[in-house]
């Protein structure tokens, strides 16, 4: 062991000896561990932002919908009545519909988005209320027509969000209709997911029953509905019981009449496309790591030429083969450890500054690169890894030198 | 007398067959301990090779070689490594110090391989070239030091593992008239001191310092000569 240790140390001299072909050697391995490091940190940065992001828009949110030519595979106000008394782990079940109309105010005319919610909208809802209230079971029983808007919405309807039971005056197809405003939502916070624009309809959220009432008929069956699972339970679980009932009531077992999609399944395609591109461009950098090991494996074999009279002196005064093998490992190793530790450093390095200009550019896409411990224990083991496999070829052929031939040498 | 060499008709042969090259030819001699030998030959004669033997750098094609009474003639790579290791301190005409490490670390080398602890190693280190009159160089890298003080480096070198045998290979080689005689002067002392030295050269001259003289011709020992110690020794003085 203590042995060993001189040999590190014999190593240690002698990258400190030739400096700058050290750092030219390390160069391809710092190169490599650390766009391994960095692609792997951004990716796993714009996934936690891409989750977080989509788990404030739908999460816990299973779309249920029928392919139904018949009419009698519907979703009628029945089953919903049935879902909410036999399953359990759900918040809400929701159906809306959107209608366009348009309004005018004292700030100008503007197109409205429309749309007609269950009770339950409170709980789908991706923001919170501010001042007020949502509309409750009541008023969707009785139609009543009060409304919900968002803050911004509110501004630019009124200049202020100050509009609570104020009367906003909205044309749906040729109806006029006088909502009361009972609640101001906050603004959502923006994310790469939300685009505004200038003359973007405001939207309104009121209920359903208001809409029946426009049009004249009662809704009660639907194509598609929404459930909102509570949160951590299992949505796979309530989406089979509730497919299993709404089979049970329409006696079509089997017949995969009723689909859905699940916020969870969704969100398991889209990390699965993340890691995908993800671990491409990795594979592509370990390439380059390779490489790198190669360059090391190159430069090692010019050091045993050059230090032949060397290994040829050191061999005379009795360094035996594994002596001189270990050596030489070890400088290989050594170099690809630093290497790949300040390939490790640049790669986060790197990841931040380019989250820091990607913020500067695009606040909306802003995120913070996530470097996990895994991921630097792997790729330090795999450049070591590098350093002993490429190192041990000219470590073999410095040890098998001959004395004599190695001091005759110049 | 107590027989430190023996070598019994010595052989080596390059390339076997039609063109061989008998390097050595059936070479048979004895060294005791403690004496001063000169091996002299013009180049070609086949001393490097002789001394290449004697060094174990090289097995022998055939014949036997005792070494402090050890058979060595058909040892495998390693086992001689640690046999010059042990038995034999090597001073070349490169002086053959490694560049980039000091004076003292140079030195150390032999002690390393022979898994001397670190603080030994640098007490028998620095005893070593207090010797050869080099403890304030003790830092200095080999190209920061004349080529007499690499020589004394190197013979501090060959001292510091305390070994049976000194082989110095035309130590003298490289060096000016004033370095080479201090240097034949260091060899000289070594023997006074009771140490086994072997000196390969070419340079009757600096033959004439030691007490036997072996001269080597086209492979095999043509004459063997003792001269008295105290002549000599009047002469040089």
């Amino acid at each position: 062991m203590s042995q060993f240790l001189e040999y590190l140390k014999m190593a240690v001299s002698n990258i400190r000896g030739n400096k700058m072909r050290s750092f030219l050697t390390m160069l391809g391995i710092i190169i490599g561990i650390s766009s391994v490091i960095l692609i792997m940190s951004l990716g796993n940065g714009a996934k936690n932002v891409i989750t977080e992001q989509l788990a404030g828009i739908a999460a816990g949110q299973i779309a249920l919908y029928t392919y139904d030519e018949t009419g009698s595979y519907q979703i009628t106000e029945g089953d919903i009545e049935a879902i909410e008394t036999e399953v359990k782990g759900l918040k809400g079940i929701n159906t809306y519909m959107s209608a366009d109309g348009s309004t005018n105010t004292r700030k100008g005319e503007f197109q409205v988005s429309a749309s007609g919610q269950r009770a339950s909208y409170s709980v789908f809802s991706t923001s919170e209320i501010r001042t007020g209230r949502y509309f409750n079971e009541q008023d969707y029983l009785s139609g009543t027509p009060v409304c919900v808007i968002g803050e911004k919405d509110a501004v630019r309807l009124f200049g202020s969000v100050d509009v609570l039971g104020m009367n906003l005056d909205v044309n749906i197809w040729g109806t006029e209709v006088s909502f009361k405003i009972i609640g101001v939502e906050k603004a959502e916070q923006e994310s790469m997911f939300t685009f505004t624009y200038d003359n973007s309809p405001v939207t309104i959220y009121f209920p359903l029953t208001v809409l029946a009432q426009i049009y004249g008929v009662g809704f009660d069956t639907y194509y598609q509905i929404y459930l909102m699972a509570e949160e951590g339970a299992d949505t796979a679980a309530i989406t089979s019981q509730v497919v299993e009932l709404l089979e049970r009531r329409h006696q079509c077992y089997g017949e995969d009449i009723y689909q859905y999609e699940s916020f969870s399944d969704y969100m398991g395609t889209v990390n699965t496309v993340i890691n995908t591109v993800t671990m491409l461009i990795s594979l592509v950098a370990a390439i380059s790591l390779i490489v790198g090991g190669i360059g090391v494996m190159n430069i090692m074999l010019v050091s045993v030429t050059e230090r032949t009279r060397e290994i040829g002196i050191r061999k005379a005064l009795g360094a035996k083969t594994r002596s001189i093998m270990l050596q030489f490992l070890s400088e290989s190793a050594i170099i690809t450890m630093i290497g790949g530790l300040i390939g490790i450093i640049s790669g986060i390095a790197g990841a931040f500054l380019i989250a820091k200009i990607v913020a500067s550019v695009n606040p909306l896409l802003a995120f913070t690169p996530s470097v996990n411990i895994a991921t630097i224990l792997l790729t330090t083991l795999f450049s070591s890894a590098i350093g002993l496999f490429f190192g041990i070829y000219p470590a073999k052929k410095a040890a098998k030198m001959s004395p004599i031939e190695a001091l005759r040498r110049n | 007398m107590d027989t430190l060499i023996e070598v019994k008709n010595l052989m080596k042969i390059y390339n076997p067959g039609e063109n061989e090259v008998r390097a050595l030819n059936d070479i048979s001699l004895q060294i005791a301990r403690g004496e001063f030998v000169a091996i002299i030959g013009q180049s070609g004669s086949g001393k490097s090779t002789f001394m290449n033997m004697l060094g174990c750098l090289d097995v022998p094609t055939s014949g036997s070689y005792y070494l402090n009474g050890k058979d060595v003639a058909g040892l495998l790579d390693d086992e001689l490594s640690e046999i010059r290791n042990k038995e034999i301190g090597f001073i070349f005409q490169g002086f053959n110090l490694i560049p980039n490490l000091t004076a003292l670390e140079n030195v150390e080398l032999p002690l390393i391989y022979r898994n001397v602890p670190a603080a030994k190693r640098r007490e028998l280190s620095v005893a070593s070239l207090k010797k050869v009159g080099l403890e304030f160089r003790m830092e200095h890298k080999p190209a920061e030091m004349s080529g007499g003080q690499q020589q004394r480096v190197a013979i501090a070198r060959a001292l510091a593992a305390a070994p049976p045998v000194i082989l110095a290979d035309e130590p003298t080689g490289n060096l000016d008239s004033a370095s080479s005689k201090e240097i034949m002067q260091i060899l000289k002392d070594l023997h006074k001191d009771g140490r086994t030295v072997i000196l390969i050269t070419h340079d009757d001259k600096i033959a004439e310092s030691a007490r036997r003289v072996i001269r080597i011709m086209d492979g095999k020992i043509v004459s063997d000569i003792c001269q008295k110690e105290e002549e000599k020794e009047d002469v040089k003085n």
